[in-house]
């Protein structure tokens, strides 16, 4: 299992593609306020404005400023990519390790639960949550999820520092960025957040079970438990660290999952209608397609969402290897 | 292969979809009817008609007695009642399921047999010209999300260019029939099909040609060249043949996801089966749909798990010794 998974990615060239996008969609949402001269919502007098200094897209059928609301859209994406992965890989981890080091009868019921979650349509199934949650959260709810994607983040943050050293690093600090700066949309995305986390986790709980189960037959595991370990401290300090590669892929193969659902959701108008996305914009430009305006409007908000789910998929074909070592020889013949 | 394990996991998918089902509705504050039913079926809510529903829920009963009740209705196989369609759920969704299933199976038909040819000759021209542009061309579609890909297609061949139609399956009373009627389907059905064959083939090409690129590394294959095959024999006939045991995984998960997973390009063209049902059940907040749907997509799930995991142990006759 060493495998360094910086090195994967910055030695293939997809990778460095990936990347490359990656970090400029990154910006975007970073710097959404000061690259954009309208608020994303402002409606302004004029109605599809064709594009011009003033409005670089032009603007869409109740005259806000589409290039505004593109930029901000990244933020959405970004942070509900993130957060999902964040949440879900952190379940992943837990359960396919606790899984794999108690065994019995409680191994048997998570993995039956894994496998009846993979079975459950879910598209189907968030589309009935979200019509009986509505998006509208406030008070006790609120302040619970706020709570618990605050712990998350602090959490993982600490732990993928620690232990995943400069990838670490890299994966925790813009997050963090992006939690901060976004903090004003989480009441509205919230919900989908934890509803996509809570459905998202299964697959990669039976990778990281398959991983953990080869792990523990190790020598090293034995003497630990020898030595009066429990399992929380040899989940903790022996298996979840040497998994690193796997987690990194996962994740990443999470945040595209989470992307594409988010966009896919608002594309068929689920969530809070006062959240800007690449989907939703994707859905409003839909009705007005024969007129003209979907050249300044439909289209840069797919090649955004496209060019983001590409870049996802580059990283995630570079990280391929952790997951499935024979290919190894093949993406170094790549170069 | 039914095993034990399978069983298990059925019946808990099973119980969860069916507890969901049953509480989510029960859960809400206000008029049970309202959130069993949605909103379009207020409209028409007469009081003998409340009551008649009442009565058949046992919503004036204990949580126990109802959950009973809700039992003997789905082994009777009554999921309800569509209030914005008029009709039972279970003949809007099975008026319906035909369209997906032609639309769902043709897909994974044409992409999974396109993905395996072009992986297969991808991975044996390995590092040369072809190989690198189908690569990089195949991982670049992949990115766009189906809907995209579906409204560019639109834009481009109906409304731009007023090829093909603009939605739904057929021409309404259009009263054509026989061959002229198949023509008409098989227009409609060409968009979303390309869109799916799109979006999909990508996966099916990148794990053909590694397989593939693994199996060429293996000593039968340098004593298959030694015996002087043929190089398309030792292309298809060996390499080839071994290399289609990852697409029988991704294409049994995909058989299961068949019906969920053409929900977008349906919305996007219109198409009127079991996505774009549910879509217009959201539209409509029909609650009672959008429960059978769930429930109904879930059987096609385990239908199709049960048809791979036989086709599997076919293929691959290690699986039976697993056993």
């Amino acid at each position: 299992m060493h495998i360094d998974p910086k090195r994967e990615v910055v030695q293939s060239k997809g990778g460095r593609i990936g990347m490359a996008l990656l970090l400029v969609v990154f910006l975007l949402a970073i710097f959404a306020p000061l690259l954009s001269a309208y608020e994303p919502l402002t409606q302004t007098t004029q109605i599809f404005a064709a594009p011009s200094w003033n409005h670089p897209l032009g603007t869409n059928h109740v005259g806000q400023d589409i290039w505004s609301q593109l930029v901000y859209a990244a933020r959405t994406s970004l942070l509900v990519g993130l957060l999902v992965a964040v949440l879900s890989t952190t379940l992943s981890a837990l359960f396919g390790t606790s899984a794999a080091l108690i065994g019995g009868a409680y191994d048997r019921i998570v993995m039956r639960l894994v496998d009846a979650f993979i079975i459950i349509p879910i598209i189907i199934l968030l589309i009935l949550l979200s019509l009986y949650f509505n998006p509208d959260l406030s008070g006790g709810s609120l302040i619970g999820i706020k709570v618990s994607i605050i712990i998350a983040v602090a959490g993982i943050s600490l732990y993928a520092v620690r232990n995943l050293g400069w990838v670490g690093i890299f994966i925790v600090s813009p997050l963090i960025a992006l939690v901060l700066l976004s903090y004003d949309i989480i009441p509205s995305t919230g919900g989908l957040i934890i509803i996509l986390s809570l459905l998202c986790w299964q697959g990669g709980a039976r990778v990281v079970r398959a991983q953990a189960l080869s792990l523990k037959e190790n020598t090293y595991i034995s003497a630990t438990r020898g030595f009066g370990a429990s399992i929380w401290y040899i989940m903790r300090r022996h298996i979840i660290p040497d998994l690193g590669p796997i987690l990194v892929a996962d994740f990443v193969f999470c945040v595209r999952r989470a992307v594409f659902l988010q966009a896919g959701l608002a594309f068929i108008g689920i969530g809070d209608p006062n959240i800007v996305s690449w989907g939703s914009m994707i859905s409003d430009a839909r009705e007005w397609i024969f007129l003209d305006v979907w050249r300044w409007w439909l289209l840069p908000a797919g090649i955004a969402l496209s060019v983001t789910i590409v870049a996802i998929t580059l990283i995630g074909y570079a990280l391929e290897p952790a997951l499935d070592p024979r290919l190894r020889g093949e993406i170094s013949a790549q170069n | 292969m039914l095993t034990r394990q399978n069983l298990i996991t059925y019946l808990v998918a099973l119980f969860i979809i069916l507890t969901l089902n049953f509480f989510l509705p029960r859960m809400m504050p206000g008029n049970p009817i309202i959130a069993i039913y949605g909103d379009v079926a207020v409209v028409q809510m007469s009081p003998e008609l409340e009551a008649e529903l009442t009565e058949r829920f046992s919503l004036d009963q204990s949580l126990g007695n109802q959950f009973i009740s809700y039992w003997t209705a789905l082994f009777q196989g009554d999921l309800g009642y569509s209030y914005a369609y008029n009709a039972p759920v279970t003949e809007v969704i099975f008026g319906r399921l035909p369209w997906t299933l032609l639309l769902a199976g043709l897909a994974l038909i044409v992409s999974t047999t396109l993905g395996i040819l072009l992986g297969i000759e991808s991975g044996w021209r390995r590092g040369r010209r072809l190989d690198r542009s189908l690569l990089s061309g195949m991982v670049a579609i992949s990115g766009f999300p189906d809907f995209l890909l579906g409204l560019l297609l639109l834009l481009l061949f109906a409304v731009n260019l007023q090829l093909l139609p603009l939605f739904g399956a057929e021409n309404a009373y259009s009263g054509l029939s026989g061959f002229q009627r198949l023509m008409d389907i098989a227009k409609h059905l060409l968009l979303p099909l390309v869109t799916l064959v799109l979006a999909r083939v990508g996966g099916d090409y990148l794990l053909t040609r590694n397989a593939m690129i693994g199996e060429l590394k293996e000593p039968y294959i340098l004593l298959a060249r030694a015996k002087g095959l043929k190089q398309g024999t030792i292309r298809y006939r060996h390499a080839g043949r071994n290399s289609l045991l990852p697409i029988m995984t991704r294409t049994s998960i995909l058989l299961g996801l068949m019906v969920t997973g053409v929900l977008f390009v349906e919305v996007v063209f219109s198409y009127p089966g079991i996505g774009f049902t549910t879509y217009e059940a959201l539209t409509y907040r029909d609650y009672p749909l959008l429960q059978g749907l769930l429930l109904v997509s879930t059987f096609c799930v385990l239908t199709a798990n049960f048809i791979a995991d036989l086709l599997y142990s076919r293929i691959d006759p290690r699986v039976n010794y697993a056993h």
